[in-house]
């Protein structure tokens, strides 16, 4: 078949304009796995007709758009917090399925020893103190898993300026202005340096504390903060008090879209 | 200076790629989808409103169709084509099944003919404003025996079987003048 041909007879517009025959369609999309020309037809006819529909478009009632979003909220959503992503093509970050997964397997493991020591209170005096004592621990850490969960709390994917950079998600409770951060991946760091966490509001770095590389998937608290407009991770000398090194910056997240 | 940088980093990605807009709306990010309402709702109304002339169904047919796109965004397959086309394949087959629905069947029997006929584009009714917007402005610069064809294919959603028994022109007939239609609509628009 002289792709030429095949490309002029109308079948690139047939299939766009969804006016082809199922076979049509198949053979098409056949031809497009083929001939990146073919490919080439029908990205160039698409944006056309896109850029031809946009012109002189009629905007909606401006009540459409309410009317949909009640509709968009019941609709069981896959992260109940919001999502604001700088890889736009990961679909959801290891990170983020860590934390789910901890905070299950937390859950279970807290309501399994409230329920033993409910139990065997008055049997097990001495394994008792030990459980409480776990309990603490595990409620101080379903306290943050608490805050991630929070719908108040916006989550930063953080990501490296350059391959191999450190990347980190921030949970950021803009109600009560904490800041979590989670280590995806923090490289290891020269005994004189460490990583230091800013927002930046209208265009104003703000110090949101040091922390040291080497540790991955850990939880660091870091210094609280009410408004920003990104998130940046910079390398410092040990203990900076001064600026950020924007030469050193190495990874960034914006908190607005 | 240092700011500087920092301000066109952050200015950088107001307007979304379609690749990113996809995988932000995979992860059902609400402001992602109201960033593809903003700006794709003018040209799916555009295009429904040509299909379904009342404005107030064309609009209902609107709210179902960005509510399918937010529902079915997984079937979307970047490699069968744009995101657009994809919506706009939505918003065409959602307005054709409105208008042969039975309730806008009936609508439409209780409507003084005299007003809403325009003979030029045949016996169905279509609003004129309509005409002169998207698809349908350029639709109109084709041939007689082409655009004809063309407005009952695409906005009217015959096969070509019905078509060829409608207008009493052979089967190949339609396919071929489809066709023709189809390739000088793409020298118009490209």
């Amino acid at each position: 078949m002289n792709i030429q041909e095949y490309i002029s007879n109308g079948i690139v517009e047939s299939y766009v304009l969804g006016l082809a025959s199922a076979k049509e369609r198949i053979e098409f999309e056949k031809m497009c796995t083929q001939y990146p020309e073919v490919v080439k037809a029908r990205d160039d006819f698409e944006q056309a007709i896109e850029k031809q529909a946009m012109e002189n478009a009629p905007v909606p009632p401006a009540n459409v758009k309410e009317k949909i979003w009640p509709a968009i909220y019941q609709t069981p959503a896959l992260n109940t917090s919001k999502i604001i992503s700088m890889e736009p093509t990961t679909r959801s970050s290891s990170g983020l399925r860590w934390i789910a997964a901890a905070s299950i397997i937390l859950f279970l493991a807290a309501g399994y020893f409230a329920y033993n020591f409910y139990n065997q209170n008055k049997k097990l005096q001495n394994s008792n103190k030990d459980l409480e004592a776990k309990i603490s621990e595990k409620d101080s850490l379903l306290e943050e898993q608490k805050i991630i969960n929070d719908p108040n709390v916006t989550v930063v994917s953080m990501v490296g300026t350059k391959p191999g950079a450190p990347s980190a998600n921030i949970y950021w409770d803009t109600t009560s202005a904490n800041v979590f951060l989670v280590v995806k991946n923090m490289p290891k760091l020269a005994s004189e340096k460490q990583y230091q966490l800013w927002a930046l509001l209208e265009g104003k770095p703000i110090d949101l504390g040091l922390f040291d590389g080497g540790k991955d998937k850990i939880i660091l608290k870091m210094n609280n903060v009410q408004k920003a407009d990104a998130f940046a991770i910079t390398i410092e000398e040990k203990g900076n008090k001064g600026g950020p090194n924007l030469e050193q910056l190495q990874s960034i997240g914006k908190t607005k879209l | 200076m240092i700011f500087v940088f920092f301000t066109n980093y952050l200015s950088l990605s107001t307007k979304y790629s379609e690749q990113e807009l996809v995988a932000l709306l995979l992860q059902r990010n609400e402001q992602a989808f109201g960033y593809l309402y903003d700006n794709y709702s003018p040209a799916l109304f555009g295009i429904i409103n040509q299909i379904v002339p009342d404005k107030e169904m064309a609009t209902d047919v609107l709210q179902d169709v960005f509510i399918n796109i937010w529902k079915k965004i997984s079937l979307y397959d970047p490699v069968k084509g744009r995101l657009f086309t994809w919506m706009l394949n939505i918003a065409r087959n959602a307005a054709i099944d409105k208008i042969r629905s039975k309730p806008y069947q009936d609508s439409l029997k209780n409507q003084p003919l005299t007003e809403n006929v325009n003979t030029k584009s045949g016996n169905y009714i279509v609003d004129p404003k309509v005409n002169d917007i998207g698809l349908k402005k350029v639709i109109n610069r084709l041939k007689d025996e082409h655009r004809t064809l063309i407005d009952l294919s695409y906005f009217q959603g015959f096969t070509h079987e019905e078509i060829s028994k409608l207008l009493d022109i052979p089967l190949g007939t339609v396919k071929t003048r489809i066709r023709t239609a189809l390739t000088q609509l793409r020298t118009m628009i490209q």
